[in-house]
Formats: structure tokens, sequence, C-alpha cells
């Protein structure tokens, strides 16, 4: 008999499945490993499709920081702490917007030091609150969270649609929202500081 | 000789500066890559292994489906991440807003849920955020401790009403957003 005569003897052999005890387990032992094999092939495409672009991203981000240089960033925040209604914008939008891109999570809770004590929960409440919708356009702010973001993106991703759209829009009701969360905070903590300043 | 010589010595401080900054760069961007994104990816990649293979996954689909696919129940998500006692808890590391995102995704991906549902989905499993560190994150801004006392529960009860709010501006901004062409 030569080889290719071999071969197709070989097709032609069928194993039947394994019953009884040892099947069972022989199924589970399958079953157990498909986990690991899905999960596997889930992390080679997120650290061939992500990681590079992130590398490449970070560095380059990194870089125009140190360029820029944290300093310079603390004459925004002594405008920020003025009192006036035209100061909210640039407290509650252009203030976290520019600690967060510049000192990352969680080193731009810091620039709440330049503003007056009863601005700085809200300060906090609106820098904080826009350390993820900024991961979509620049994931060197907050990368260890990343996740809040592309776990959503990838499944759009996996749709075969284009992730800019949803990037952009999360960033810009990112920046209306902590506008909209500072101006309510700022409220809330003008009316709980009155109230326990007459109780003392 | 004098003029060549502090030329060309500026010239190389300036050009050696300039590599040192991308160099120390770089090397953060991968310190960063490797101690915060990959642990993160793996671990992931493991949750997302379990969906896909186990039943679990049909299972949350069937909890989430109805509740992520609509307004109220986005709404109803982001009440309960704000709830004063629950946001704290919930807010450590991002980690239940990451696991509950990647499930979402997944759920996205398989078409369970449209995909222009994603903006006001991203807002909705995230009113918890930071609310875990409003101590921290307040002393970091050099806040005296009277602002601390009064600062934590002023924030938490703001995510109760920006929280919801947050979900329904999102939702009011994804019109348009991956909508299907007729």
């Amino acid at each position: 008999m030569n080889l290719h005569g071999l071969v197709i003897l070989a097709n032609q052999v069928v194993v039947s499945k394994p019953t009884g005890i040892m099947g069972a387990l022989a199924t589970g032992a399958q079953d157990f490993i498909k986990v690991f094999n899905k999960g596997g092939q889930n992390f080679v495409g997120l650290v061939g499709g992500i990681v590079p672009t992130l590398v490449v991203l970070l560095t380059a981000v990194n870089a125009l920081v140190r360029i820029i240089g944290p300093e310079r960033i603390e004459k925004l925040g002594t405008a920020a702490a003025r009192p006036g209604l035209q100061w909210y914008p640039v407290r509650y939008i252009v203030l976290p917007f520019v600690s967060v891109f510049v000192l990352t999570n969680p080193m731009a809770y810091t620039m709440g030091r330049f503003l007056p004590e009863r601005f700085k929960p809200a300060f906090y409440d609106s820098a904080v609150s826009f350390v993820h919708p900024i991961l979509g356009i620049f994931p060197h702010a907050n990368p260890g969270e990343l996740f809040v973001y592309l776990g959503i993106a990838t499944g759009i991703s996996n749709l075969g649609l284009p992730l800019g759209d949803l990037a952009i829009r999360y960033l810009l009701v990112g920046l209306v929202v902590i506008f909209i969360r500072g101006i309510v905070t700022e409220f809330i903590t003008a009316r709980m500081m009155s109230k326990t300043a007459k109780e003392a | 000789m004098g003029g060549i010589n502090r030329i060309l010595v500026k010239v190389g401080r300036s050009v050696g500066g300039v590599v040192g900054i991308l160099f120390q760069s770089g090397r953060d961007a991968i310190d960063t890559v490797i101690r915060n994104v990959l642990p993160f990816m793996a671990f992931i990649s493991f949750i997302v292994g379990l969906i896909l293979t186990t039943g679990v996954g049909n299972w949350i689909a069937k909890g989430i489906k109805g509740s992520a696919s609509s307004l109220p129940g986005l709404l109803l998500i982001s009440i309960i991440c704000a709830i004063p006692v629950l946001s704290p808890l919930l807010g450590p590391g991002a980690v239940i807003a990451q696991i509950v995102g990647v499930l979402l995704g997944v759920e996205i991906g398989k078409g369970n849920i449209p995909a222009q549902y994603a903006l006001p989905a991203l807002f909705a499993i995230n009113p918890q955020v930071g609310c875990d560190f409003i101590p921290v994150g307040l002393a970091l801004g050099e806040a005296e401790p009277e602002t601390v006392e009064v600062g934590v529960p002023a924030v938490l009860l703001s995510r109760l009403i920006t929280g919801p709010l947050s979900v329904v501006i999102a939702y009011v901004a994804s019109f348009g957003l991956y909508s299907v062409k007729k």
C-alpha cells in the first residue's frame, strides 16, 4: 500500500466519542481548556491590536507633557480660582481638562490647591469625572483604567464600526458632564458649608 | 575656533536634551504598559474567555439586555451606581466599571445591544467614578479637614443628580451615532 492510500484509510477511521466517567472527564477537560484558549485569543487580540499604538502614543504624549512642564499650568490654576460667572467654565472645563491631560490620574487633583476651600470638592468631582471620557483619545491620562472605555469600544470594533465618532463624543459629552457636575457640587458644598457654619 | 566650539556644544546639548526626554518618555510608556495595562488585559481576557465559552454569557446577556438597551434601564443602572452608600464601594480602581464595560462590550459585539447605546452606557456604568477616592483626592488638593468633611457628602449627593443626568445628556448626544443608513 502506498502512502496515499494510508492517508485515505486514516481519514476513514472515526474515533467514537468517549463515554462513561472517562468520557465526562475528557469533555470536562476540553471545556476547561477551551475557556483559556478563548481568553488567550482575546489577549493576543488586545496586545496585538492596542498595545503597539498605545506605546507609541504614550511616548509621544509623555514627551509633550515633559516639554510643556507641569509648572506652566499653575498659572491657569490661579486664574480659575477667581470668583465670577465667566470663570466657571475655566474652573470646571479648562482646568480639569488640562490637569488630567498634563498631570494624569491621580496627580491631576493636586491642582485643587490653587482654589479656595469652597471650590475644592467641586473641582475634585469635575476632574475625577474626566479621567475616563479622556481615554478614547488620550489614553495616557489613565492607562490603568483603560477598560472602562475599551471594554465597550472593543464591542463596537467587533461590529466593524469605526471608533472615532464614539471617542470624540465621549470626550465632548464628558466635558459637558464635568461642567454640570462642578456647578452642582459647588452649589451643594456651599449649602452644606453655610449649614455647618450656623451650627458651629 | 571658540565660536565653532560653542555652537557645537550648544547643538550637542539641546539634541541630547531632546533625545533624553524622548527616551525617558518611552521608558515611562513601556513601564505603564507592563505595570498597568498588560495585567488588566490578562485579567479581562480571562473573564471574556469565561463569558464566551460558558453559559454565563447568555445568562448575563438576558439580565443586561433588557436594562442596557433602553433609556430607563440605563438610568436605573446609573442611579444604582450613584447611591451614596454603594458608590464608594463600587469605585476602587474602577474595577467594577471596567468589568461591566467589558460585559456590555461583549454583548454589543454580539449584536444583543444596539451600537448607539454605547455612549449612554459609558456614562451609565460610571457615576461612581472616584467616589472611593474623595478624601485622598481632596488631600492632594491640600484641602482642610473641614472641607473634606463637607466635600465627601457633597460629591456623593451631587452624583445622585448628575449621574442619571449624564446618561440623559449622553443619550441625546448619541443621536446619529452608528445609525443605520437607509
